[in-house]
């Protein structure tokens, strides 16, 4: 649905970083890795956080 | 036991720091580590009257995830007490931690864009609303991870490198691998992700033995910007003394 605010397994904040690596990693043609780089999430935990995330609220809104 | 603690920063900033403390039994150590992570509490919101929830998420859905949301915490708080915070917004638009209204101008989110809940407009044309009233608790990590102030809080002990020979001719360079920090033999404490982590990448061709430092631990220690690390350190020896000294006027009795 939307994402989440912390990570799972550490609790680090990282709903913070999602709009920007949306828009420069999977939008854009940078590199994931390199970008969670750059965004601060070093953590493996946290990088799988973003990486197998989905924005769901577009598809659900309609049935709403 | 040491008579003298030795604290040095390493490397940090108001978030994660590296501290290097001298002078520590590990059950010391460990007990600092614990009271971080689970005895220093925090502002966390617990309670919501929901005005109006019209979004693609349950009442308990948005409840957890402004729950999550860091809190700034200042010193003056007792356990129990509560700061009101209110949020509404009307899409189509998304719900940031930053459109939250505190009541108390010093307990505020620490970070202000983290998405709440995206907002749309529904296909019989209104548009999803939010509109809520939150109550934040003071509370430690025991009772919920949402008020544990530290984030993956650890340590290692601090490792001395010293060369003690060259690598045979014909020896195969192989990777050598670890983390932390290291102390060299000038007593230069270096963290590992400088020469990334690989020692042979530092001493090429060397011979070398690694040795803990007895004593000498360092501490990894991040917040979730509910305080500073520095904060979060002293609160936490605070909270040890705190209980020592309670032990100590029980025991007296
Ligand atoms: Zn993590």
């Amino acid at each position: 649905m939307m994402i989440p605010v912390r990570c799972f397994s550490c609790g680090k904040v990282i709903g913070e970083h999602w709009e920007e690596f949306e828009e420069r990693a999977r939008d854009g043609e940078e590199d994931p890795a390199a970008v969670l780089d750059d965004l601060g999430v070093d953590r493996h935990c946290c990088r799988r956080m973003m990486v197998s995330h989905r924005d769901l609220v577009d598809v659900v809104s309609p049935y709403q | 036991m040491a008579d003298e603690f030795d604290v040095e920063f390493i490397r940090g900033d108001d978030r994660e720091a590296r501290i290097l403390v001298r002078g520590l039994t590990p059950a010391f150590a460990n007990g600092l580590r614990r009271a971080m992570i689970a005895d220093v509490p925090t502002l966390s919101i617990d309670t919501l009257r929901v005005v109006e929830n019209s979004s693609v998420m349950f009442d308990e859905m948005i409840g957890l995830r402004l729950g999550l949301v860091p809190l700034t915490t200042p010193d003056d708080f007792e356990y129990g007490d509560t700061v009101t915070l209110s949020l509404d917004v009307e899409g189509p638009d998304t719900a940031y931690s930053g459109d939250l209204e505190s009541s108390d101008p010093d307990v505020k989110p620490a970070d202000e864009d983290i998405p709440i809940i995206q907002l749309n407009e529904n296909p019989s044309g209104e548009n999803q609303r939010i509109e809520l009233e939150a109550e934040a608790v003071l509370d430690d990590g025991k009772s919920h991870a949402k008020q544990s102030g530290g984030v993956a809080v650890g340590y290692r002990h601090l490792r001395k490198v010293s060369v003690v020979g060259d690598r045979g001719e014909f020896d195969e360079e192989e990777t050598n691998i670890l983390r932390g920090v290291i102390e060299t033999e000038d007593g230069e404490l270096v963290p590992t992700d400088e020469f990334d982590h690989d020692l042979t990448e530092r001493y090429p061709g060397k011979e070398l033995e690694v040795e803990d430092v007895p004593g000498a631990f360092v501490f990894h220690v991040e917040t979730d910007g509910s305080m500073t690390v520095e904060e979060l350190v002293l609160r936490g020896i605070d909270s040890i003394e705190s209980r020592a000294d309670e032990l100590q006027e029980k025991v007296a009795v």
